[in-house]
C-alpha cells in the first residue's frame, strides 16, 4: 500500500473514476481542437502532439494518449515557467528550449495557468493546462529543423519561456520574434493559432471542473487521483521478482564521429519500485542524440506504463516509484550548449531498449524482443516550383516490431516512443514536389526465431526540385536484439539513386543536397526474433 | 418527408447480433414483433418472425448486419488488389501506427487480402491529373491472368491520384470484367484523396459485397415465397435506403445500418413532437451509441471496423462500450470501472440467473428500479437477490452498503457516457442546452434524466416503441442515392465569380444520382449538394451544405462552419474544395409518423400500479406504472415500465404524454 495516500479514502471509489473521466476529458478535448485547427500536416495528419492537465502544484493529473516521448517532459515545461510569476488570467507562456522545459527544439509548448473566482473578487490558481506540438520548421541550419548538428543554436530558434499572451491580450513582439525565425511563418502562424485554440478550451474545461468540486474538494480529488496512480504502478511492479538487473546497448554514432555511444543501466526492482542507474552512459556528444533527462525519464515511464492494464491512469502519480540516477553532462542528462534533436527522436529509443532489455531478464517470459529502434527521421526543404515559395517537410516512419512470447512481431508499424501516422502519398504530393515511387514491407528483414520479428519499410521519395535533405536514424550498423535466443533484426539503411549514376550509400545521420529526380530510398530495420 | 403509407403494408425489420426487431404497418396500424437472430443465415429470422405472425408486407426495409459480421469474422470472398506499383503493401502498413499506444506486444489484424494476391502495375498519375507512366495493356493482361490464377472471386483496383484522373483506373476494370471479374474500382466506390483510405473502403466493397449479394437475393426469393410482393430495400450508414441492387454492389455503404436507423427513428420521433435539435442516445447490452442532429442528421467519413478504414458516408455516431451488461469492478488503483468488458446476452447480469458478475442492470435491480416481476412485459423474472449478491462483492470502499455501491456503480456508468455526449457537443462547438435528448435502446430511458441533468439539457424524450425505434427508422427512411467526387480546387481570397468547375462537377454528380433512383423506380426527388471544404495548408475538411458555386457563398459557408466548430475562421486565407457531394433524396411510403405502435398478443396485458420504494438520491416511495396506461402528466418519482423498456422519472422531473405517442419529460418548474 502507498505511503503517501495520507488522502486516501477520501473520497470513494465512484468518484475518483468520475473526477479521473472528466480530467482526462479535458485533454482529450483538447487534442481535438488543437488536431483539427492546425496548419501542418505534421500535426493534422500525423498527430505529433500532446494535451495534459496540471494541478495547482504543477502534478501532471491527465494527459491525452498520443506520443509517449512527451510523457515525463510536459511536467517539465509547467516547472519550467514559474518563474514568469505572477500570472494573470489569459496568460498563455510558450517555449520550446530544451534545457528549460523542453524536449528537441520543434516540439513548441504552450502553458497557461488557471484560475476560479475565489472569495472577495480574488482569483485562486487550481492548476494549468498546456499542449505541445511538433512543429515542421522551427528555423536553424536546415529546413525541417532536424540537423544533423553540433550546438543546440545550429538547431533552430531558441524560445525561453516567455509570455505569448498577457492577460488575454497577445504579446505582438513574441509573436513577430518567432515567425522572423522560421522558414514557414503562414504556417507557424496557423499552427500556434490552433496551439492557442486548444489552451483556450482547456482553461475554460478546468476552470469548471474546479468549480464543480469546490476548491478543497478538487485538491482532494487531485490527490486521490494521484495516489491511485501510484498503487496501479505498485501493483504492476508486484510482479516483477525483486533484484538488480544490468543491461547496456549503443546508439551507432553521434553523426559528428564514427564511435557507438553506450547507454548503461543498472535496474534495482522492489515491491516499493524501481531505482534506475545510467551511470556508466556516454558523456554528451558533439552530435544531436543528447537527450535531456526529461527524455529519459519518459523512456522510463513509458516501459513501465507497457506493464500494466490498459485502463490504468496517466497521472504523476504513476511515476512516483520511480527514482533515478542520471549523470551530469551524460547522453541520457544534457547539459547545454550540445544539439539534442535526434536525443528525443532516437536516444529516447535506445533508453527504452535499455529499461525493456534490464525488464526482460527479469521477466524472459513476458518481453518480446527489441524493436526497431530509430524513428527514421527524414526532414526536406527548398523552393517549390509550382508557387515560388519555401517548403519544409518531415516524416518519421516505422519497422519491425520485436517477436515476443505471443507472436510474431508487428510488420511496418511505429513502436515504442511514437506513434505518428505517415503522410499519405497523395496528401504529400499535393503539397510539396516531392512523389513517392515505393512504399513496401522490407520482407526477410525480420529476425528469425520461434516468434519472427517484424519486417520493416522500404520507403523511396523523388525529389522534384533541388532540396537540402536531412537524414536521422538508427541501427544502421547493428540491427535490434532478438531475444530468449531469437536472432537480431537486420539494421536498416539509406541510399540515393541518382539517374545514370551507382546507388551511393548514405550515411545514418546525414544532411546533403538533391538534385530534381534524385531518389533517397529509406530501408528501415527489421524487429528482432524472440525464441 | 416521407409519404403517407395508406393501404400500403410496410415493414421495417432490423437484425442486430441478438435481436430480430420488427416494426409492421398494416395499413390502419403499427405492430411490434421481436424475436431471437440467426447469426447463420440472418435471413431465417426475418422470414420465421414474418410467418409466425402471418405479416405479408408490400415493402420491407431492412438494417442488416451482414456487411459488419463479414467484415469482424473475417468471413468475405477471396479477393485480389491491382495497384500502382510500389503500393501493393499499403494495406499491410496502413498509416503505420500501432492500435495501442502501451502493449508490450501490440498486434493489429491481418488484413483481408493476403500478400500473395495483391499485384502491381508499373503506371503513374501525377498529383495534377498528368500520366507519368503510361498504361501497358499487355501488361494488365498479364496481371489479371496472374488474377485469375490465383482464384480471386472479385478484385479491388485502387491507383495512386485516381480520383483525380480515373482513365487508367476505369482501363483496368474495363479488362478486368471483360474476363468476367467482380470488380469495384475506387473511382466508383470512393473517388477521395488518401490512397490508404480509399484502397481500404474499395477492398471492403470487393471483400463484403458477395455475401451481401446472396444473403439478399436469398432474403428477396424468400419474401416471394411468403406471400410477400416486395419492394425489397436496405438501410444505408448515411440514415437513407437504397435498392437491392445497389446495396449489392456497394456493399460497404451498408455498414452502418442499424445504427443509422436508430438516428432516424430518433429524428422522425422528435420532428412528430416538434423538436428540430436533439441528440440521440441508444442504449443497449454492451455499448451506447451517440449522435448529435442540429437540424438534420450529421455524417462523417473517417469510420473503421475491425480496424479497416471506410471512407463512404456514415451517420455520425460515436459509440462507448457502456450498456446494461457492462461489468462493475475496482482496479488496481482503488477506483471503480464499469464496462468495456460486459456480460452480454449470455451469461447476461447477474440477475439473469447465469452469471455472477455485478454488471449495471444488477445496480438497478438492487436500487429498485429494475422490478423483477415487470422485466419485458413480465416475459422474464430477474433474480433480485442474485443481484445483490454480485453487487455486494464491491462494497468494500462503500462502507459495505450495496445500495451505495450500486448507486456509485450507476454515476460511473453515467459518468462515461456524458463523455461520449460531451464529444458529439460541447467538443465540437454546441451547447447541450438547446438540445432534447431522444433516449431509446432497452436501457437509455434508465439513465436518460440523469445524463440531460449532468449536461444541462432541458428535454428528455422517450419515443412510443423506444425498443424497436431502429426499425421504425427503417419505414421511414427516404430512398437516397449518394454521389461524390474528390478534387483539389483551389479559391483564393479575392477571387470572386462562379467556380465552373464545380458546378459541372456537381451538375453530373446530380445527374448521375437522379438516373441512379430513376432505374429504382423513383421518378421524382430532390437534391442536396455539400462539399468538403479547408482552409489551404490545412489536411482535415468540414463537409458544408453548398447552394452555390459562387466562389463568395464558398468562403462564406466555410467560414461559418469553421467558427462554429472551432471558435475563429482566417477570411483572408484561400481555401480548396476537396471533395463535391450531392445527395439525391426521393420520398417513400411510410406510416404516419405520429403512429404509436398497438400492443398485440400477450404485451397487451396490463399489469396494475403499485407503490414501492426505490432508491434515487435516497429510498423514496415511488409509483410504479404501466406507460400505455398513462393518459395526464405525472411528477416524479415514479418507474414506467413498458413492453421493451423501463422509465426512470427521477423526483423533480415531470412526465407528460404527447399526441405523437411520444414521452416528454422536464425539469419540474420549467417547459
Amino acid at each position: 500500500m502507498p505511503s503517501r495516500s495520507t488522502t486516501a479514502g477520501a473520497i470513494d471509489p465512484a468518484r475518483l473514476a468520475v473526477f479521473e473521466s472528466l480530467a482526462a476529458s479535458i485533454a482529450e478535448e483538447m487534442g481535438a481542437t488543437l488536431r483539427h485547427t492546425a496548419l501542418s500536416p505534421n500535426i493534422k495528419e500525423r498527430a505529433d502532439y500532446s494535451c495534459a492537465v496540471f494541478d495547482a502544484g504543477g502534478r501532471l493529473l491527465a494527459q491525452a494518449a498520443h506520443i509517449p516521448v512527451h510523457l515525463g517532459a510536459m511536467p517539465e515545461s509547467v516547472r519550467a515557467v514559474a518563474e514568469l510569476a505572477p500570472w494573470s488570467p489569459g496568460d498563455v507562456a510558450i517555449l520550446n528550449d530544451p534545457f528549460r522545459g523542453g524536449t528537441h527544439l520543434p516540439d513548441v509548448t504552450m502553458v497557461s495557468p488557471v484560475f476560479r473566482p475565489g472569495r472577495g473578487g480574488r482569483r485562486a490558481l487550481v492548476g494549468y493546462v498546456s499542449s505541445r506540438a511538433h512543429q515542421a520548421d522551427i528555423g536553424g541550419m536546415a529546413p525541417g529543423s532536424m540537423p544533423v548538428a553540433q550546438e543546440l543554436v545550429q538547431e533552430g530558434f531558441i524560445i525561453p519561456p516567455v509570455r505569448l499572451y498577457r492577460a488575454g491580450a497577445l504579446v505582438p513582439e513574441t509573436l513577430a520574434l518567432f515567425l522572423r525565425n522560421v522558414r514557414t511563418p503562414a504556417e507557424r502562424q496557423g499552427d500556434i493559432d490552433a496551439q492557442v485554440a486548444a489552451q483556450r478550451v482547456g482553461e475554460r474545461r478546468l476552470a469548471a471542473l474546479a468549480e464543480r468540486f469546490g476548491a478543497a474538494g478538487f485538491r482532494r480529488a487531485a490527490a486521490a487521483l494521484l495516489d491511485s496512480g501510484e498503487r496501479a504502478a505498485l501493483a504492476g511492479m508486484a510482479a516483477i521478482p525483486p533484484g538488480a538487473y544490468n543491461f547496456e546497448d549503443a546508439l551507432d554514432d553521434d553523426g559528428a564521429s564514427d564511435e557507438p555511444v553506450p547507454i548503461r543501466l543498472r535496474l534495482t526492482t522492489s515491491a516499493r519500485g524501481w531505482d534506475l542507474d545510467f551511470t556508466g552512459s556516454a558523456g554528451q556528444r558533439p552530435g544531436s542524440i543528447n537527450a535531456v533527462a526529461a527524455v529519459t525519464r519518459s523512456a522510463s515511464y513509458y516501459v513501465l506504463r507497457c506493464l500494466l492494464p490498459p485502463e490504468a491512469p496517466t497521472n504523476a502519480g504513476l511515476f512516483r516509484p520511480l527514482r533515478f540516477t542520471l549523470p551530469e553532462r551524460s547522453v541520457v542528462n544534457a547539459a547545454p550548449p550540445v544539439a539534442v534533436a535526434a536525443g528525443n527522436v532516437e536516444t529516447s529509443q535506445r533508453i527504452v531498449d535499455v529499461v525493456w532489455g534490464a525488464i526482460a531478464q527479469a521477466l524472459p517470459d513476458r518481453m518480446p524482443a527489441a524493436s526497431s529502434g530509430t524513428m527514421n527521421n527524414l526532414a526536406a526543404g527548398g523552393i517549390d516550383p509550382r508557387t515560388d515559395e519555401p517548403w519544409a517537410y518531415y516524416e518519421t516512419s516505422g519497422g519491425g516490431l520485436g517477436g515476443g512470447p505471443d507472436g510474431p512481431g508487428l510488420r511496418a508499424a511505429h513502436s515504442h516512443m511514437t506513434n505518428t501516422l505517415n503522410t499519405p502519398a497523395e496528401a504529400l504530393e499535393i503539397a510539396y514536389p516531392l512523389r513517392v515511387l515505393e512504399n513496401s514491407v522490407r520482407r526477410g528483414s525480420g529476425g528469425a526465431g520461434r516468434q519472427r520479428g517484424g519486417d520493416g519499410l522500404v520507403r523511396r521519395t523523388q525529389f522534384l526540385a533541388p532540396a537540402t535533405v536531412t537524414l536521422i536514424g538508427e541501427r544502421r550498423r547493428r540491427g535490434p536484439w532478438g531475444a530468449a535466443g531469437g536472432a537480431d533484426g537486420r539494421a536498416g539503411r539509406n541510399r540515393l539513386e541518382r539517374a545514370g549514376r551507382r546507388d551511393r550509400a548514405l550515411p545514418g545521420k546525414t544532411t546533403f543536397q538533391v538534385e530534381a529526380g534524385d531518389v533517397v530510398r529509406m530501408e528501415t530495420p527489421g524487429g528482432g526474433g524472440w525464441g | 418527408m416521407a409519404e403517407q403509407g395508406g393501404r400500403r403494408r410496410l415493414l421495417g425489420v432490423d437484425v442486430g447480433g441478438t435481436f430480430t426487431d420488427f416494426l409492421y404497418w398494416d395499413g390502419a396500424a403499427l405492430r411490434l414483433h421481436k424475436r431471437p437472430s440467426t447469426p447463420d443465415d440472418p435471413g431465417r429470422a426475418v422470414l420465421e418472425g414474418l410467418a409466425e405472425r402471418g405479416w405479408r408486407p408490400h415493402e420491407v426495409v431492412h438494417g442488416s448486419t451482414v456487411s459488419t459480421n463479414t467484415l469482424l469474422t473475417r468471413s468475405g470472398a477471396r479477393c485480389a488488389l491491382v495497384t500502382t506499383r510500389g503500393f501493393r503493401d499499403t494495406l499491410v502498413i496502413g498509416r503505420q501506427a500501432r492500435p495501442e499506444l502501451y502493449a508490450l506486444h501490440p498486434t493489429r489484424a491481418d488484413p483481408p487480402i493476403p500478400d500473395a494476391r495483391r499485384f502491381e502495375i508499373d503506371e503513374r498519375v501525377a498529383a495534377d491529373g498528368s500520366v507519368v507512366r503510361a498504361l501497358d495493356e499487355d501488361e494488365v493482361a498479364a496481371v489479371l491472368d496472374r488474377v485469375q490464377a490465383s482464384r480471386a472471386e472479385a478484385l479491388a483496383v485502387c491507383l495512386l491520384f485516381s480520383f483525380v484522373n480515373p482513365a487508367h483506373e476505369r482501363r483496368i476494370a474495363e479488362m478486368a470484367r471483360d474476363r468476367g471479374l467482380t470488380v469495384s474500382a475506387s473511382c466508383d466506390v470512393m473517388p477521395e484523396h488518401r490512397e490508404y483510405e480509399r484502397m481500404s473502403t474499395t477492398v471492403v466493397n470487393a471483400y463484403v459485397a458477395p455475401a451481401m449479394g446472396r444473403y439478399l437475393s436469398r432474403l428477396e426469393a424468400g419474401l416471394r415465397a411468403g406471400g410477400a410482393a416486395t419492394g425489397l430495400r436496405v438501410m444505408r450508414s448515411n440514415g437513407g435506403a437504397m435498392s437491392v441492387a445497389e446495396a449489392s454492389r456497394d456493399a460497404v455503404r451498408t455498414v452502418l445500418s442499424g445504427p443509422a436507423g436508430g438516428v432516424v427513428g430518433a429524428r422522425a420521433a422528435a420532428e412528430a413532437a416538434g423538436v428540430g435539435q436533439l441528440i440521440s442516445f441508444d442504449m443497449g447490452g454492451t455499448s451506447t451509441d451517440v449522435s448529435l442532429l442540429p437540424g438534420r442528421v450529421l455524417e462523417r467519413t473517417d469510420f473503421a471496423v475491425g480496424g479497416l478504414p471506410i471512407r463512404t458516408p456514415t451517420v455520425d455516431v460515436h459509440t462507448v462500450g457502456a450498456g446494461g451488461g457492462s461489468i462493475a469492478s475496482l482496479d488496481a488503483g482503488g477506483a471503480l470501472r464499469v464496462g468495456p468488458e460486459s456480460a452480454g446476452a449470455a451469461p447476461g447480469p447477474a440477475a439473469y440467473g447465469r452469471g455472477d458478475a455485478p454488471t449495471l442492470t444488477d445496480a438497478h435491480v438492487v436500487l429498485g428500479r429494475l422490478r423483477p416481476d415487470r422485466f419485458l412485459g413480465g416475459a422474464m423474472t430477474l433474480d433480485a437477490a442474485a443481484a445483490e449478491r454480485a453487487v455486494a462483492t464491491l462494497s468494500d470502499g462503500f462502507g459495505r452498503s450495496a445500495t451505495r455501491t450500486a448507486q456509485a456503480i450507476v454515476e460511473v456508468a453515467n459518468a462515461n457516457m456524458a463523455r461520449a455526449l460531451r464529444v458529439i457537443s460541447v467538443e465540437r462547438g454546441f451547447d447541450p442546452a438547446d438540445f432534447a435528448l431522444v433516449a431509446f435502446g432497452g436501457a437509455g430511458p434508465l439513465h436518460a434524466c440523469d445524463l440531460a441533468a449532468e449536461l444541462g439539457i432541458p428535454q428528455v424524450l422517450i419515443p412510443p416503441a423506444p425498443g424497436v425505434l431502429s426499425a421504425a427508422g427503417m419505414l421511414q427512411a427516404p430512398v437516397v442515392k449518394d454521389a461524390e467526387q474528390g478534387m483539389v480546387l483551389r479559391i483564393e481570397p479575392d477571387a470572386t465569380g462562379r467556380e465552373a468547375a464545380l458546378e459541372a462537377t456537381f451538375a453530373r454528380l446530380e445527374a448521375e444520382a437522379r438516373a441512379a433512383l430513376r432505374r429504382d423506380g423513383y421518378g421524382r426527388c430532390r437534391v442536396e449538394r455539400s462539399a468538403d471544404l479547408r482552409y489551404a495548408g490545412q489536411s482535415h475538411e468540414i463537409a458544408v451544405p453548398l447552394r452555390s458555386a459562387s466562389r463568395a457563398a464558398i468562403r462564406a459557408a466555410l467560414a461559418a462552419a469553421h467558427r462554429a466548430r472551432f471558435g475563429h475562421a482566417d477570411t483572408g486565407r484561400a481555401l480548396e474544395v476537396v471533395v463535391a457531394r450531392v445527395k439525391a433524396i426521393a420520398r417513400s411510403a411510410a406510416p404516419p409518423a405520429t403512429s404509436a405502435p398497438a400492443a398485440s398478443g400477450p404485451e397487451a396485458a396490463r399489469t396494475a400500479p403499485q407503490t414501492s420504494t426505490v432508491v434515487w438520491d435516497r429510498p423514496r416511495r415511488t409509483r410504479i406504472l404501466d406507460r400505455g396506461a398513462l393518459r395526464r402528466s405525472i411528477a416524479g418519482p415514479a418507474i414506467l415500465t413498458q413492453l421493451d423498456t423501463t422509465i426512470l422519472l427521477p423526483p423533480g422531473w415531470r412526465a407528460r404524454p404527447l399526441a405523437s405517442g411520444s414521452l416528454r419529460i422536464t425539469r419540474e418548474g420549467r417547459r
